[in-house]
């Protein structure tokens, strides 16, 4: 009993040792845990902290560095036109057939020693390719195949083939040997249930498949194996997720004894919590799914950063905009004239978006002149900029008949003799405190040049529902609506958000994310021109003739390109995102690179080349 | 009584058929649907494409049609998957979830009652001393001090300023700690390690739990006992000379109990809802987070579980404690 007591005591004041330099291990806090980890081709889901942690633990085809270009990971080279591995033809209608010849290394291996080969891809594709199984990118697995040629030698084809497929890590592999035998067994139950009518019991069969693999409890029985450059050894659910590195890895770097040998996610949901952690020491670094843009800003982290930690903000392809409703069956829309592109210039004249990222963010989220953003390679420098110039909107909105009412809010006579005020409806998420604050200065800036806004907020999952967010075509929101695009450098090269057929209405079942309806057929033969051009240096003129449109006409009024903090502590090397690095910037883009300066780890990249440093 | 019993346990029955509707339907009629962020965040995905993944969550079907599936399926005890977890939520919510929560709730409940009885009997017996006074004031402010406020303030205290300033180590800031029980069989770690590492981690949300429920019990101690200590078999019992320990422990507490064990038996319920404010200050991820994420995220498995098991917990445990009342009360028959 004493010696129980004796333990207690000790545990409660010294406790474990902390993590970090010492034992050469890395601690990450993150504000979200996994679902499960393995589901490469996101049957259960589609969740930013699984993606991340997968990155540690699983090798891609390619991989996509901290530039946003594609090195190769698991296989000799990535193809190009060049090397004679893209073959790209043309298959009529102006479409496009893209195959890919892949090697795979002779060197890798499962993380139980077994060969990684192009069984291993072929199942994959088999895995994809399973009746009714629940893709959360059903249109991405429809136009792919894969065709094995030998061991190591196989092609990927798609038909039809767009330049956006091009970018980033075309397939995942999944471990054949150990999971085959659960998913003919899934097939073959699948096999025995109607489609039609037994559709959810088919998806819960395939999501078993992949929880048998990646819950807690499999990764805790050593279940799966894994490809990367880590392995999972223990995940407490609800606490945290412990990997090390994975001894049959072929890429570790040479003395790899001196970079971290041990990584631990502890998952802490809430992020003031998380925050403490950080400023406690507990944690070493943070994962892209943690604390706020303002936490890291706050007193309590900036006051203690000094010989502690770095805090960085990686610029981010998050881009918060303002829709404005163009749709000129809407009433409002015409009595205000939104779909005049005069009107949105001069709102976008009226509002100081550089005062409102000085005053709310340290001017660390630069304001943004389109939706590309100017990380990306195919941005355009020379976009038409509005700058704040509140006169110059009154002049414009003086053009379309406005003046000053009693009130000091605008008014004007409509063709067919109405009077009507400016007011506009202004919709973003409820609870989003950020944006709200967002709201509150621009609603300001527009009231100074007499534009009454009706702030009209709802929770995300009220606005960002169906029936409100695609029906500002029957005018379920009539004026303006911020939210954030957060796009992976494939989506901005598929340019798809603001082509006339992505129009949300009830001719195609309301689908489509052109939500405000601005249409330009000019626009949308340029769009039709870079899609189908895959060589980025030939399309990149197009892709910026688009955003000059994008300037002149403004489809949404762009707002400012968001960033994500990164806080890691001092000695820390090669814990390093941009803002494309592996699709969306998750950190770090080499994992096995990862460790501390103290121990002899050596810095490759330098965080200061792709954030900004608070200074 | 046997009689009372079986016709209660029949009433229950069409009760908890209702109340499944209800939250069912409430739950279904939230705005949203589970796959919109996925649309959101997938610009290439095609109406089509978009309908198949409603089909394939049953998301097309009407509500009533989806209500009676899920009932046909949870009447034969499979309580389908959590979306949101991949796990079958019967797993997730008795399984991971409400050991958790019966740890933090059942352990800040103990620690509430013995604090507050106690502390509540001496106010009593000392009422209007500078004791009872301190004790009145502290209860006040216990009453008055929200649960987020102070989770954050010890936040703060144990895992920053005091570290800091003393150069000692700290109280996690939450969670619940990397230890398995599978660690203790193993030998990893010795009993008495994995029960510090849990007590270093409970400390302070059962402490920011059980504030609240010290100060009112206290009060309705306080009060309960200076009621029966006005009462003529008090005075009797005095005044046939028995001495003051046996009237208060003999014959006054054990009636002033009386109304504490109702509210004790009526917060049974709430131990298994979890605390939802704590848990989400102190990251432990207990039921009232999985209750409340459930709905966000409208994890219709999960929440019905949820739900549904709270609706019988609190049914059953409104027939105990009528039955109690009978036991205690011999004027109470139920026929």
């Amino acid at each position: 009993m004493a010696r129980l007591f004796k333990t207690l005591f000790l545990a409660l004041v010294v406790g474990l040792a902390y993590a970090g330099p010492q034992d050469n291990s890395l601690t990450i806090g993150a504000s979200q845990e996994p679902v499960l980890l393995g589901d490469q081709l996101n049957i259960v889901g589609t969740q930013a902290i699984s993606t991340e942690v997968e990155l540690w633990m699983f090798d891609g085809l390619y991989v996509q560095n901290l530039d946003a270009e594609l090195e190769p990971a698991l296989v000799t080279e990535v193809a190009t036109v060049e090397n004679g591995r893209l073959v790209i033809t043309d298959i009529g209608d102006g479409e496009a057939r893209v195959e890919m010849h892949l090697t795979l290394r002779d060197d890798i291996r499962w993380s139980d020693g077994e060969p990684i080969t192009t069984a291993d891809v072929a199942f994959t594709y088999e895995m994809s390719q399973s009746p009714n199984v629940p893709l959360a990118s059903p249109d991405f697995y429809e136009r792919l195949t894969v065709e094995v040629e030998d061991e190591l030698n196989f092609r990927i084809i798609l038909e039809p083939a767009q330049s956006s497929d091009l970018v980033g890590n075309p397939l995942d592999v999944l471990p054949e040997h150990v999971m085959r035998e659960a998913w003919d067994d899934a097939l073959r139950r699948v096999g025995e249930l109607d489609a039609e009518t037994e559709a959810p019991r088919i998806t819960e069969i395939y999501q078993a498949v992949m929880s048998e693999f990646g819950s807690s409890a499999a990764i805790n029985e050593g279940r799966f194996v894994y490809s990367g450059a880590f392995v999972p050894v223990r995940w407490t659910p609800g606490s945290a997720l412990q990997m090390r590195r994975n001894p049959h890895y072929y890429n570790h770097p040479e003395n790899q004894e001196n970079y971290v040998q041990t990584v631990e996610y502890r998952f802490i949901t809430d992020t003031n919590a998380l925050l403490f952690s950080i400023v406690s020491g507990a944690v070493d670094t943070i994962s892209s799914v943690s604390i706020t843009f303002d936490q890291a800003l706050s007193p309590q982290v900036t006051a203690r950063a000094a010989d502690r930690y770095d805090i960085w903000f990686v610029p981010s392809a998050t881009w918060e905009h303002l829709e404005v409703n163009q749709h000129a069956r809407v009433q409002q829309v015409t009595d205000m004239q939104l779909n005049d592109v005069r009107t949105r210039r001069a709102i976008l004249h009226a509002i100081d978006r550089q005062a409102m990222v000085d005053a709310l963010f340290d001017g660390l989220q630069p304001v943004s002149h389109s939706n590309v953003s100017p990380f990306d390679a195919i941005y355009n420098p020379d976009v038409r900029q509005y700058d704040y110039d509140p006169e110059l909107a009154l002049e414009l909105l003086a053009e379309l008949g406005w003046s000053a009412g009693a009130d000091g809010i605008l008014q004007r006579t409509t063709a067919d003799g109405r009077t009507v005020r400016f007011e506009l409806e202004f919709v973003t998420t409820a609870g989003n405190a950020v944006r709200e604050r967002q709201q509150q200065f621009i609603a300001e800036d527009l009231r100074q040049v007499g534009i009454d806004v009706r702030i009209n907020n709802a929770p995300s999952s009220v606005v960002f529902s169906p029936d409100f967010i695609d029906r500002g075509y029957d005018g379920a929101w009539t004026g303006m609506f911020m939210f954030a695009w957060v796009s992976s450098q494939a989506s901005v090269l598929n340019a798809a958000l603001y082509i006339c057929d992505n129009i949300p209405t009830p001719a195609n079942n309301y689908s489509g994310q052109n939500l405000a309806g601005w249409c330009s057929e000019e626009y949308d033969a340029l769009r039709d021109q870079a899609v189908r051009e895959f060589d980025l240096e030939t399309a990149i003129p197009i892709y910026q003739e688009m955003q000059r449109i994008f300037g002149e006409e403004l489809p949404a009024l762009p707002l400012l390109n968001r960033s994500n903090p990164l806080v890691t502590a001092q000695g820390l090397v090669n814990f390093v995102a941009s803002t494309f690095n592996n699709g969306y910037g998750y950190p770090p883009a080499r994992p096995e690179l990862v460790g501390w300066a103290q121990n002899g780890a050596e810095a490759v990249f330098d965080q200061a080349d792709y954030a900004i440093a608070f200074e | 009584m046997t009689t009372y019993i079986i016709r209660r346990l029949g009433q229950m029955l069409p009760l908890l058929f209702f109340a499944s509707v209800a939250i069912f339907t409430l739950v279904a009629l939230q705005p949203g649907d589970p796959l919109d962020e996925l649309r959101m965040t997938n610009p290439l995905m095609t109406a089509e494409q978009f309908q198949q993944l409603r089909r394939a969550y049953g998301l097309d079907q009407p509500i009533y049609v989806r209500y009676f599936k899920w009932l046909g399926r949870a009447v034969g005890g499979d309580l389908g998957r959590s979306r949101t977890y991949g796990l079958p939520a019967a797993q997730f919510i008795f399984e991971q979830r409400l050991p958790r929560t019966l740890v933090l709730t059942v352990t800040s409940l103990t620690i509430a009652l013995l604090i507050a009885i106690p502390v509540g009997i001496f106010s009593a017996v000392r009422q209007y001393s500078a004791g009872d006074y301190t004790i009145t004031f502290l209860s006040f402010v216990g009453l008055s001090t929200p649960n987020f406020f102070l989770g954050i303030i010890l936040l703060y205290l144990f895992v920053i300023y005091i570290p800091e300033t003393f150069g000692i180590r700290g109280f996690p800031v939450g969670g619940v700690p990397n230890v398995m029980l599978a660690d203790v069989e193993s030998g990893r770690i010795t009993w008495g390690g994995f029960i510090g590492e849990w007590v270093r981690h409970l400390v302070l949300p059962v402490f920011t739990l059980a504030t609240g429920a010290i100060a009112s019990w206290t009060r309705f101690m306080r009060a309960s006992m200076l009621e029966v200590l006005s009462q003529d078999y008090v005075r009797t019992a005095r005044s046939k000379g028995l001495n003051e320990r046996k009237v208060l422990y003999k014959h006054a507490l054990r009636n002033g109990l009386i109304p504490i064990v109702t509210l004790v038996g009526l917060s049974m319920p709430a131990l298994f809802n979890g605390a939802l404010i704590t848990e989400t200050i102190f990251s432990y991820p207990g039921m009232g987070r999985a209750i409340f994420d459930s709905l966000i995220h409208k994890d219709f498995n999960v929440a019905m579980a949820a739900l549904v098991f709270i609706a019988i917990l609190v049914v059953f445990f409104n027939l105990i404690a009528d039955i109690m009342y009978a036991v205690v009360d011999p004027r109470i028959r139920y026929d």
